[in-house]
């Protein structure tokens, strides 16, 4: 680890103060700390946030707001979380392990890194991590690489589970910056796709820090579900994952939204199969069609076109579970 | 022998469990020296070619940095001065000897500073440059094909015989590479004490071994070499082996003068410390209509690195585990541009058991016969390559036992019989065989006067649960309440002992603390003989407060009064112990029987262990709770060989892919439920005086394959290629649909 500078400063003007071009944020550490390790970030400066970002959970009229400091697991298991929005809880649980929920916040989790494995390896090409080197993913294993909406410079995939049901409730990304201004933005929009910069994984400028992300009432209930794919059952990063929500009356799909992660440089919806259900009977033939549209976008690459039959599974199951309205942990 | 106390009590716990959990327990890099300076190893980038300079000059001006070591900044050590007396030594002795590059991440630097955060960040601004060569065998499928396979020589009876049997199975099986990644890093901290004395506290499973290994390096007595390795966070065969943290360690405390460690970094446990072969095998089974196995034809291939001949015996199991008339056995290894491989948990058979367990599996579900009655039809009567009949082998009773608790009578006979929902539910069966090896080893026992024992061997305890395993058999031998008794391991000042490894280590110990015991029996009846009593070493039994005579209830004296009346303050025996005749005689084996439910979703191709069954054929069990935990910790390995565990290989660089805990996925406790372990627990009568047979090995061979059968009997879809992940389930489904 490249030796730095520690500051834990009590506001978010202090810690704007504090910043440099050789600055990183520090907020639970589980990704940041990581890459200091292995010199992929060597950071002179670094800024711990513990004393600025709130972990308030609130309840609003119309939603509720995660402070950007909020833990994994202070989400995951808050009384309104599971009443309410069930679908966070279980993307959440579907990630990392006990200990890596215990520290990593709401924030933090917005903002780590791709888990593909060119990133992590200082010795190989990546555009990520070093803008121009190229990529080498593109010819090399892509075992957890995209097959959706990446480029030529860069097939990584965004690695939350967390971003997944947040992108699929329409959450909103609430953001301060140093000017002490505030912004919002949708939660489709703060992530980006890779084009020609895939060294920035999102869209927030650079003198900025996130507040809280907001997460809009819904009517969904229970009709939710996670569905994670991976090469083991606890503490894997997603082959790929879906998450589901359907507002169902009748028997009839009033909303249904449709996620994805592992998949593509940012959390996916998959807004076409989400039109498709809508005002269609919620039945496996329809659920089944809504995956085939899903693949019909997909373009896998050369080595990981194992994925699309991971998805379509997934999809099908997730769908079959929200309706259900079991809220089972297995499926 | 006799057994006068009713000994393997359920005592919990381990004699070195508190200090393990309170972090008392020293492990090899936790050892606090004056002057500690911290090595970090630097690899190479290319993976074929020439390291022609370096570039040190950026790294050194890192506050703290003392040193970088090289091929170009080592001490001279005569042993290695030229190529020629280098050849008696292995590559990864070597790695600062040498220019030549054979695989990614080789060795080619330590870079040592005050601290491991300075040494760590140095580490990463050193610059190498190579003249690289970018031909390069990586890929194993490929490269393999262009190997021949050698005959192995011991064919027995006809390959041409059978060849028209009214069953035959016929198939390929491939497993791939795996890496061991105990929790423990590799460590070493070498402090040279005078230009002749070495002290070296290394991560091992021997200490003799690495005392005998850097004597010859350095050209010293073994004697003036000390190695400590008093805990070790496991092994699984890792620890074998002398690697090069333990040479690079000592190279550099040498040249600076002061104490030098050396931990590899996660990553490096993937290219520094061996790894299970990535392997190819074919087996060729016929069977009378009756049943009877009537020939095998066994071939294999696994990889090995350029520079270092590493060869495991894939194909020997079969004819091990069964009665065939007729063997024919072909291996070969295919030299790649990696890392060597060495022995992992079970080595050889187990990979070998894949095929062989799997390719039986087949024949069954071919001929419609129980995959319990074939094999206890076929079990060797006698150990087939001597002929010699066997010491003890209950492997029925498992199959019988096995059979019974998971309700082999009610499974589906044929495939996709049970669903639920979109769970397939299948149930799969395999066996697994160990040699039950008994090598040299040494004890010692010291008396005090209150009549407290210290025990002492310089045996390792990999986390078996060695140390609790000797206050058992010392217990047993002399009666002596547990807690009167401390243990002392894993440190070259004790008798000397063979490398925990092998299923060997308690079998090996048993005879030694069975002769230290009747040493020191023999000096407490001298010392305790008087004219008016006579005191009969064999019949004496070790009490809290003083000795007494089995079956003599009045005849006592205490170890105040014995020490006293002979003037001693302590009592001192030390004994060695070896195999004997009985292994010209007997043939022996451990065995298992693992029995399996599994459950496999159509949609997700998740496979989830649902039931694991394994019932163990391992002698006496010395230490029930370690032993189950052994076989435990063997089925998650099992799980890990058949669902999750691939090392991939970037096939562009040469350069491992996700060599880390969160790329490579060892099986974890979510994905076993809970294992249900027995023991058949018969003395073996001749293997050694605990009658204690092996156990570290056989709960992994056969796991593997009955997980795929029973994935089979879930879905009738047969793996033949492991891991079997959640994509190759769904392709699969696909591809039948």
């Amino acid at each position: 680890m490249r030796p730095f500078q520690f500051h834990t400063p009590n506001t978010f003007e202090e810690a704007f103060e504090m910043a440099t071009s050789k600055t990183a944020y520090l907020a639970g550490g589980t990704n940041q700390v990581d890459l200091m390790k292995k010199h992929i970030a060597t950071p002179e400066n670094v800024i711990n946030l513990k004393n600025v970002s709130t972990n308030t959970i609130e309840t609003t009229n119309d939603g509720i707001r995660l402070g950007a400091g909020s833990t994994n697991n202070e989400v995951a298991n808050h009384p309104q979380i599971l009443q309410h929005y069930p679908l966070v809880s279980k993307a959440i649980l579907a990630g990392a392990s006990p200990q890596i929920r215990n520290m990593a916040t709401t924030g933090g989790n917005l903002l780590q890194r791709t888990r593909c494995p060119y990133f992590y390896d200082t010795a190989l090409p990546c555009n990520k991590r070093d803008p121009g080197s190229g990529c080498s993913a593109l010819k090399g294993n892509q075992r957890m690489s995209a097959i959706i909406g990446y480029s030529s410079k860069c097939v990584a995939v965004h690695p939350s589970d967390f971003c997944v049901a947040l992108v699929a409730l329409d959450a909103e990304v609430e953001t301060t910056q140093s000017d002490g201004t505030s912004k919002t933005t949708t939660f489709e929009d703060f992530h980006r796709l890779p084009g020609e910069n895939p060294e920035k994984d999102t869209n927030l400028p650079e003198n900025a820090l996130i507040t809280s992300v907001f997460v809009p009432k819904n009517a969904f209930g229970n009709n939710i579900a996670y569905v994670k794919i991976r090469e083991r059952d606890s503490y894997a990063f997603a082959l790929v994952s879906v998450a589901a929500a359907l507002e169902i009356r009748n028997g009839t799909i009033e909303v249904a939204r449709l996620a994805s992660g592992g998949v593509a440089h940012k959390p996916w919806r998959w807004k076409n199969a989400e039109n498709y259900l809508k005002n269609k009977s919620a039945t496996l033939e329809n659920f089944e069609a809504a995956a085939k549209l899903v693949l019909s976008e997909t373009e896998p690459l050369a080595h990981n076109s194992f994925k699309t039959g991971l998805l379509e599974g997934a999809i099908i199951t997730a769908l079959s579970q929200a309706a259900d309205n079991t809220l089972e942990t297995k499926w | 022998m006799v057994k006068p106390f009713n000994i393997l009590s359920n005592r919990k716990g381990r004699v070195e469990g508190k200090a393990k959990v309170t972090g008392k327990a020293l492990y090899s890099a936790e050892y606090e020296l004056p002057k500690l300076a911290h090595g970090v190893l630097v690899g190479s980038t290319i993976t074929n070619g020439k390291i022609i300079g370096i570039d040190t000059s950026i790294a050194k001006e890192i506050p703290g940095v003392i040193d970088v070591l090289s091929y170009w900044n080592k001490p001279n050590i005569a042993a290695l001065e030229n190529a020629e007396k280098r050849k008696d030594f292995p590559i990864h002795h070597t790695f600062f000897h040498t220019t030549k590059i054979d695989f990614n991440d080789q060795p080619i630097a330590l870079v040592v500073a005050e601290t491991l955060e300075d040494a760590s960040f140095a580490a990463s601004l050193v610059k190498a440059q190579y003249e690289e060569n970018k031909d390069m065998d990586i890929d194993f499928d490929n490269v393999r094909k262009r190997v021949d396979l050698n005959d192995m020589k011991d064919d027995r009876g006809s390959s041409s015989n059978w060849q028209n049997a009214p069953h035959i199975v016929d198939q390929e099986y491939e497993i791939a590479m795996e890496v061991h990644n105990p929790m423990e890093m590799h460590a070493t901290i070498a402090q040279w004490d005078s230009a002749n004395s070495l002290r070296v506290y290394d991560k091992s499973q021997g200490v003799n071994a690495v005392q005998n290994n850097l004597g010859a390096l350095f050209n010293l007595d073994p004697k003036n070499i000390r190695v400590t390795s008093e805990f070790v966070g496991g092994g699984f065969g890792s620890g074998l082996n002398m690697w090069f943290n333990t040479v690079a360690a000592s190279l550099a405390a040498k040249q600076l003068n002061r104490p030098v460690k050396v931990v590899l970094t996660r990553p490096q446990m993937f290219t520094m410390v061996g790894y299970r072969p990535e392997s190819w095998q074919r087996v060729k089974i016929g069977a009378a209509t009756d049943g009877k196995l009537l020939g095998v034809i066994h071939q294999s291939k696994h990889t090995k690195s350029q520079n270092h001949h590493f060869s495991e015996g894939i194909t020997a199991i079969a004819h091990k585990v069964y009665g065939f008339e007729n063997v024919q056995r072909n291996a070969t290894t295919v030299p790649l541009h990696l890392s060597s491989p060495t022995w992992m948990r079970g080595p050889g058979d187990s990979t070998g058991t894949f095929g062989v367990e799997s390719a039986i599996d087949e024949l069954c579900y071919k001929m419609d016969v129980d995959p319990v009655d074939i094999r206890m039809k076929n079990i060797a009567p006698y150990e087939m390559q001597t002929g010699n009949p066997w010491s003890s082998h209950f492997l029925d009773e498992c199959l019988q036992r096995g059979a019974e608790t998971i309700g082999w009578e009610n499974r589906p006979t044929k495939p996709l019989q049970l669903k639920e929902g979109n769970w397939y539910t299948g149930y799969g069966m395999a066996v697994g065989l160990w040699n039950a090896m008994r090598r040299h080893a040494g004890a010692s026992i010291e008396m005090d006067k209150k009549g407290n024992l210290v025990i002492r061997t310089a045996m390792t305890d990999i986390g078996t649960g060695t140390g609790e395993a000797i206050v058992n058999m010392a217990h047993e031998f002399l009666g002596i309440p547990r807690e009167k008794i401390k243990i002392e391991l894993g440190d070259s000042i004790h008798p000397k002992a063979v490398t925990q490894g092998g299923s060997w280590g308690l079998s090996s110990l048993s005879g030694a603390i069975a002769a230290a015991s009747t040493a020191l029996k023999e000096k407490l009846a001298t010392y305790a003989s008087t004219n008016d009593q006579q005191w009969k070493a064999a019949s004496i039994v070790l009490g809290e407060n003083e000795i007494s005579m089995q079956g003599k209830p009045d005849q006592k004296v205490t170890y105040a009064s014995l020490f006293t009346k002979n003037n001693l303050d302590t009592i001192m025996v030390e004994e060695y112990s070896s195999a004997g005749e009985e292994r010209e005689k007997y043939g022996f084996c451990s065995s298992a029987a693992h029995f399996y439910r599994v459950k496999v979703h159509a949609l997700t191709g998740q496979v989830k262990m649902d039931r694991m069954v394994i019932v163990v054929d391992a002698g006496t069990i010395v230490n029930p709770q370690a032993a189950a935990n052994q076989i435990i910790g063997a089925g998650v390995g099992g799980v890990g060989m058949a669902l999750t565990e691939k090392q991939e290989v970037d096939i562009n660089s040469g350069r491992l892919v996700g060599n880390d805990f969160a790329g490579y996925h060892v099986a974890v406790n979510a994905d076993v439920p809970l294992i249900e372990v027995s023991f058949i627990d018969k003395p073996d009568p001749h293997i050694n005086p605990m009658g204690a047979k092996g156990l570290g090995e056989v709960g992994l061979i056969g796991a593997a394959p009955a997980i795929t059968n029973a994935i089979y009997n879930a879905i009738g879809v047969r793996f033949r290629k492991l891991p079997v992940t959640p994509d190759k389930v769904t392709s699969s489904f696909n591809s039948s649909a």
